[in-house]
């Protein structure tokens, strides 16, 4: 029996966006439970904030195997700067880096990111996404900054909260 | 005037004169060591999990004091605080009360028993501690990079403080229970390496800053050590001739040996030369890393202190120590894992009787079992940490003799040969090979160091030829055959049945078993699928690989190399990697055609791959002939492959228990 080709990568692809869809809902899902029992005193971005930084703080852990000094300072930098593009990518966003204008600043530019359709659908609101984004990366640099021995920093440049147009970030050592 | 402790005259000994270096005496400190040998320190899991000696530690460490003959045994590293941020391991000894002295005695005892030098060994493990608690303590808060270690808290001045004056007082229950020899262990990543390293030290007291700073702490601790010892008992210490982490900042090459010039300034007696930490990018004692890979790092630092320089690491065989030795690059030949795998080896080197060592295969299973817990095992020694089971260690000759056919010469079945017919059963091997050594003489062929696996079959060869064992090389052992000989017991050790793979396309002559081409005695193409993820068909994918074929994995286990030991399997896959080798895990082989196969995922995704043959790897239990042998009213036994496929260690492991069994 011969394979066609064109079906099961049409069956993969399914699979990968009602997995990733599912993914992201299941994110808001939680933020709704998380909201409901943190009570009418606690503001919901708050809660996502928080969240980010128990996202950051566990991925900041899973970088550190991977960094490595053995190519420099630069070098160095650009792995960080390709795993957290990297992050983005797998969610379904499409982000790529590059150097900025300075020297020792990587720009992390986002063309495309899922993650404000799915808070649109979940009344979630929409400036924290781009915010949350930026509070993780840099709960993520904590634990990297710590271990390398180099701090480090992200900053938003750019954000377009409904998905469209570009996502700026960059990442620098903190002088 | 140098003490001596024992009387030693090597005159007799065969390896004293094969090994002169080996077997002449060093003065280490005020302290006369009749030979070179030294037993490094071994954690072992097998302490209570309060810290107090057990009946099994004290055996473990009889057995390596004998084999020692007169030379350095020491005991594992113990901690040193009540709080237990040091415990780097559930059952490692403690020493942070004056409770402990009666066990540690015990120890001291049984070293001395063998008219060998008892070492003693202080080891905070730092980073890799606090297996109990919840947080381990370093000089600085540094992130850990590995997952299963606990968050690292940052010690304060104080604690500084409190830690080395526990290290004194460790010293001094130590020379209180009779020890002759003092370490200081810097190895691997653990605290006193902690404070040493610019990856981890980070503080800026006293404790902190430029190398003199990162060694203060280690300068004081070797001094409240040398004050409580006195000019007696000498005191040496562990330390990290190269990091290995470059890639994290550590400390570099000069840094290291800058360490050990300190050291000796403060009044060290010896260094012990070691290498890479626990979290270091590079293996270091794998069976991949060449013997002697690294004793080149021995000469490098006498060259820069005039103290003794004792090294271990993947020195298994005595020449080359024997040799650096006498070149002057070596003072003392320190080994830890080959005996694990055999208490007695320099002693079998001393007596002339090196054809029956039981060398390590160098797979870190033992280590693999302290990380998770477990009481020590050794892949290749079934009685590692059973020595105080007598009738384990020791088992009485058989009550009733029997006559016993085993049915295949592969390593449980001469691991079972050799223990039955010492025991006193008249002892049969068949094998359909003209050789010895079942699978390992295919699996011997894979790359990265498992040529070493086959010292396992030349050991059982002469256990076997000690023992009497009678061998019929070339002989199927046939149903019919096993009627006409009707022996008492039959063990069946005939290795696995390989699989058929059972998909359309099932009878292709693409298809060939992997033996066949290990042994080159199948036509491979340039494009291979390899049926099967596990150890074998790694090896056998990687043996391919480096001939330049193409090699796609596919096998049904979730995780490629499931069988191989964590501390080992990060490294297969890095060499699958490099080989350029492509592993589809949790997925069959759903078809073969003219092009190739198709492979099925779980999840019922299909696709194509590419090829001109097809590798089977995968194995299952061997059926053959146990009806017979049950029907005949034969006693039988199943080990090895063929009971269930497995690996070396379930092969010698079996052979062993059924052979003190029968
Ligand atoms: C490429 C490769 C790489 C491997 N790598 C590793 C590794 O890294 N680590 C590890 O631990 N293991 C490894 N293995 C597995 C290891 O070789 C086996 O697990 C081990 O050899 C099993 O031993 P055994 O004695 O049970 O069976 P075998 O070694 O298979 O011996 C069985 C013997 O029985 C004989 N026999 C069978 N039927 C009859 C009969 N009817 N009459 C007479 N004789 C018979 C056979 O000829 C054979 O000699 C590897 C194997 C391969 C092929
Ligand atoms: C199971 C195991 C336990 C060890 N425990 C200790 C220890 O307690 N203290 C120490 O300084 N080194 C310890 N080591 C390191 C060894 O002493 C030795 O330096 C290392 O294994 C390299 O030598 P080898 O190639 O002869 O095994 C241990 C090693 C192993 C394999
Ligand atoms: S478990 Fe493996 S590495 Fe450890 S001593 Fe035994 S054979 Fe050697």
């Amino acid at each position: 029996m011969l394979v066609d080709t064109e079906k099961e990568i049409t069956k993969m692809h399914r699979m990968l966006y009602s997995t990733r869809n599912e993914i992201g809902k299941t994110y808001y899902r939680w933020r709704q439970v998380a909201v409901e029992l943190a009570g009418d005193n606690v503001k919901p971005l708050d809660v996502s904030l928080r969240a980010a930084e128990v996202f950051g703080k566990d991925i900041g852990k899973s970088f550190l195997p991977r960094m490595n000094w053995l190519k420099g300072e630069e070098g160095f930098l650009m792995i960080l700067a390709k795993s957290l593009a990297g992050l983005w990518n797998t969610e379904g966003g499409l982000a790529t880096i590059e150097k900025g204008e300075k020297p020792g600043e990587i720009k992390i530019k986002c063309l495309r990111d899922p993650w404000p359709t799915w808070a649109k659908e979940y009344g979630a609101p929409m400036e924290e996404v781009a915010v949350c984004r930026e509070r993780m990366y840099q709960t993520i640099l904590e634990d990297v900054s710590a271990f390398m021995n180099v701090p480090l920093k992200i900053e938003l440049q750019k954000a377009i909260a409904r998905g469209e147009g570009e996502t700026v970030m960059t990442l620098s050592k903190v002088e | 005037m140098a003490k001596t402790l024992f009387e030693w005259d090597y005159a007799d000994y065969p390896g004293a004169k094969t090994y002169p270096h080996l077997f002449k005496p060093i003065q280490i400190g005020n302290l006369m060591v009749p030979n070179r040998i030294k037993y490094a320190a071994t954690e072992d899991n097998l302490n209570g999990h309060d810290g107090f000696v057990t009946d099994a530690g004290v055996e473990y460490m009889r057995q390596r004091a004998i084999g020692v003959v007169g030379g350095l045994c020491f005991m594992q590293g113990v901690y040193m605080d009540p709080k237990r941020q040091g415990q780097g391991y559930v059952g490692q000894a403690a020493c942070w009360d004056d409770k402990f002295i009666p066990g540690l005695k015990r120890i001291c005892d049984a070293i001395h028993k063998a008219k060998a030098v008892a070492g003693f060994q202080l080891m905070d493990c730092g980073r890799v501690g606090a297996v109990e608690v919840d947080y381990c303590h370093g000089p600085s808060a540094v992130p850990q990079r590995l997952r299963i270690f606990k968050p690292v808290e940052e010690m304060t001045n104080a604690d500084v403080k409190t830690m080395i004056q526990q290290h004194a007082d460790a010293a001094r229950r130590g020379v209180e229970a009779g020890f002759d020899i003092m370490e200081i262990s810097g190895i691997v990543g653990y605290l006193i390496s902690n404070f040493i390293s610019s990856y981890t030290n980070r503080r800026t007291d006293e404790y902190g800053g430029d190398l003199r700073g990162r060694m203060q702490a280690v300068v004081e601790i070797i001094q409240g050590v040398k004050d409580v010892c006195g000019s007696d008992v000498p005191v040496g210490i562990r330390l990290c001739s190269e990091e290995l982490l470059d890639d994290v900042r550590g400390n570099t090459p000069e840094e290291s040996m800058e360490t050990y010039k300190i050291a000796e300034e403060a009044g060290a007696d010896y260094i012990s030369c070691t290498l890479g930490w626990q979290e270091s990018i590079y293996p270091v004692i794998s069976r991949d890393i060449p013997m002697g890979n690294w004793i080149h790092l021995a000469k490098r630092a006498k060259e820069h202190v005039s103290i003794p320089v004792q090294m271990a690491y993947r020195l298994f065989k005595p020449e080359l120590p024997n040799e650096k030795i006498g070149a002057g690059e070596l003072d003392q030949w320190e080994i830890c894992r080959s005996m694990i795998a055999d208490p007695h080896m320099p002693k079998k080197v001393a007596e002339g009787k090196e054809t029956e060592i039981r060398h390590c295969v160098a797979c870190n299973l033992c280590l693999a079992r302290l990380f998770r817990d477990a009481p020590m095992t050794c892949y290749i020694n079934p009685v590692c940490a059973h020595e105080w089971q007598q009738e384990f260690a020791n088992p009485k000759p058989a009550e009733e003799e029997k006559e016993v056919m085993i049915v295949g010469a592969g390593p449980a079945g001469l691991e079972c040969a050799y223990m039955a017919a010492s025991r006193g059963h008249e002892v049969h091997v068949y094998d359909k090979r003209d050789v010895i050594g079942g699978t390992l003489n295919e699996a011997k062929n894979a790359p990265y160091g498992d040529d070493e696996l086959w010292t396992c079959i030349e050991y059982q060869k002469v256990m076997c030829e000690k023992a009497g064992v009678n061998f019929h090389l070339g002989t199927e052992v046939t149903d019919d055959l096993i009627e006409d000989e009707m022996p008492d017991t039959v063990v069946l050790a005939t290795g696995p049945a390989y699989s058929k793979i059972e998909a359309p396309g099932g009878d292709s002559d693409k298809i060939v078993n992997l033996l066949d081409v290990m042994s080159d005695k199948a036509e491979v193409g340039e494009t291979v699928v390899m049926y099967g993820n596990r150890k074998p068909g790694i090896g056998c994918a990687l043996h391919l690989a480096k001939q330049g074929k193409k090699v796609t994995i596919v096998g049904k286990e979730k995780s490629a190399g499931f069988d191989v030991n964590p501390s080992f399997k990060w490294r297969y896959m890095i060499y699958m990697r490099q080989n350029g080798i492509t592993v589809y895990n949790d997925c069959d082989i759903d078809e073969i055609t003219d092009e190739g196969v198709v492979v099925k995922a779980y999840d019922g995704i299909r696709w194509p791959i590419k090829c001109d043959t097809v590798v089977v790897s995968d194995r299952g239990p061997n059926e053959s002939l146990k009806k017979t042998v049950q029907s005949e009213g034969i006693e039988l036994f199943v080990i090895g492959d063929a009971l269930i496929p497995r690996n070396l260690s379930s092969a010698v492991h079996d052979g062993y228990r059924i052979g003190i069994r029968l």
